[in-house]
C-alpha cells in the first residue's frame, strides 16, 4: 500500500482522467516526482520551475495543510495527499 | 427593538431557536461590507438583505456586462451598462426597504481599502481576484474585523472564515502572487458559496454554530462533494503573525 494522491478535478486531463493515483514515496516531493513519472503532464500542472510549486497549488496531507515547505513533509504508506488549486473567481 | 412589521417579516427565522428575537435584533444592528457585487456578491447580498442585516455597504467599480448575466443574479438584461452598485442597490432596496443599503463605486486598492471598510462590523470577500482578497484580509486583520472568504471557478468553490487573532487568515498560507485571469464559472457555483458565506455571517452575528475557522471548505459541484481541510495559523504570516506573538 502506497500513498494516495487525490488529483484536483481540473487536472484530471493531465492524469488521463484518473482521480486518485497511488505512488510510493516517503516525502511529498518524492510522491509528486513519482506521480509525474506516471503522468508527465502533471509536471507543468504542479511546478513553475524545477522544485518550486506553482503559487496556486496547495498540498494537504490527510486533510491538513502541508504549508509551509510542503515538498519536504514526510508521508508514509496509507497517507492521502490532496492537490488543491487556489480559486480566484467571484 | 423590532417593529411589528419586522417581527412579521422575519417570523420564520425568529422561530429558529438559535436566532429568536434577540438574534434578529443583532442582525438588525449589524453593519456589513460586501466587497464585490458580482457572482458571489449577488447571493451574499440577497440573502443578507432578506435576513434583515441592518446596514449593508456594497462596493464595486464595475459596470454590468452581458457576460455577467449567467451568474450575477442581481443584474438583469435591462442593467447592461449600468454601474453594478446602482443595479444591486435598486434590487436590494425593493427586496427589503426596511434596511439601510449604501453603495460605493470605487476600486479597492491600498489607498482606498481602509476608507471603504471604514467602521464595518464584518467584511464579506466577494472579489474576483486574489490580490484584492489579500488586501481586504490585511485590512480586516489591522482593524480586527471578521472576514468571510469565498472564491469560485468552474463548478467549484471554497470558503473560509477569518477571525483576526483567533484563526488562520488568507495570508497564513500565502505562496506568492497568482496572476489575475478571466475565469470560467457557472452561476450555480457562486450561488452555493455565496449562500455559505451568508450563513457564516448570520451565525457569527447571532453567535451560534461552528464557524469555518481554521477549516477550508472546498466544494466540487461536479462530484457533488464537500471536503474540509484543516488549516493553521502561521506565526510567520506577514499579515497576522504578530497577533500570535502577542499571545
Amino acid at each position: 500500500m502506497g500513498v494516495q494522491i487525490y488529483i484536483h478535478t481540473s487536472q484530471f486531463p493531465l492524469t488521463n482522467g484518473k482521480e486518485v493515483v497511488e505512488v510510493e514515496g516517503n516525502t511529498v516531493r518524492k510522491c509528486l516526482e513519482n506521480l509525474i513519472g506516471k503522468y508527465p503532464k502533471m509536471e507543468k500542472g504542479l511546478f513553475e520551475k524545477k522544485g518550486k510549486l506553482h503559487p496556486f497549488v496547495e498540498i494537504y496531507i490527510n486533510m491538513e495543510t502541508a504549508y509551509p515547505d510542503e515538498l519536504s513533509k514526510p508521508v508514509k504508506d496509507g497517507d492521502k495527499i490532496h492537490i488543491i488549486l487556489m480559486l480566484a473567481g467571484g | 427593538m423590532l417593529t411589528k412589521s419586522e417581527q412579521e417579516r422575519y417570523n420564520r427565522q425568529i422561530m429558529i431557536q438559535e436566532i429568536g428575537e434577540e438574534g434578529q435584533e443583532k442582525i438588525k444592528r449589524a453593519k456589513i461590507l460586501i466587497a464585490g457585487v458580482g457572482g458571489l456578491g449577488s447571493p451574499v447580498a440577497i440573502n443578507l438583505a432578506a435576513a434583515g442585516v441592518g446596514v449593508i455597504r456594497l462596493v464595486d467599480h464595475d459596470r454590468v456586462d452581458l457576460s455577467n448575466l449567467n451568474r450575477q443574479v442581481l443584474h438583469w438584461a435591462k442593467d447592461i451598462g449600468r454601474k453594478k452598485v446602482d443595479s444591486a442597490l435598486e434590487k436590494l432596496r425593493e427586496l427589503n426597504p426596511d434596511i439601510k443599503i449604501t453603495a460605493i463605486e470605487k476600486t479597492i486598492d491600498e489607498s482606498t481599502v481602509s476608507q471603504i471598510v471604514d467602521d464595518s462590523d464584518l467584511i464579506v470577500d466577494a472579489m474576483d481576484n486574489l490580490a484584492t482578497r489579500y488586501l481586504l484580509n490585511k485590512c480586516a486583520i489591522e482593524k480586527n474585523i471578521p472576514f468571510f472568504h469565498g472564491a469560485v471557478q468552474g463548478f467549484e468553490g471554497r470558503a473560509m472564515t477569518v477571525i483576526p487573532g483567533k484563526s488562520a487568515c488568507l495570508s497564513c498560507m500565502y505562496r506568492g502572487p497568482v496572476p489575475a485571469e478571466t475565469f470560467p464559472v457557472i452561476g450555480v457555483a457562486p450561488a452555493v458559496i455565496g449562500a455559505i458565506q451568508a450563513t457564516e455571517v448570520i451565525k457569527f452575528i447571532v453567535g451560534s454554530g461552528s464557524l469555518l475557522t481554521n477549516r477550508l471548505l472546498v466544494y466540487d459541484g461536479l462530484k457533488m462533494e464537500f471536503n474540509e481541510f484543516k488549516v493553521r495559523r502561521n506565526p510567520e504570516c506577514e499579515q497576522c503573525g504578530h497577533l500570535i506573538l502577542k499571545e
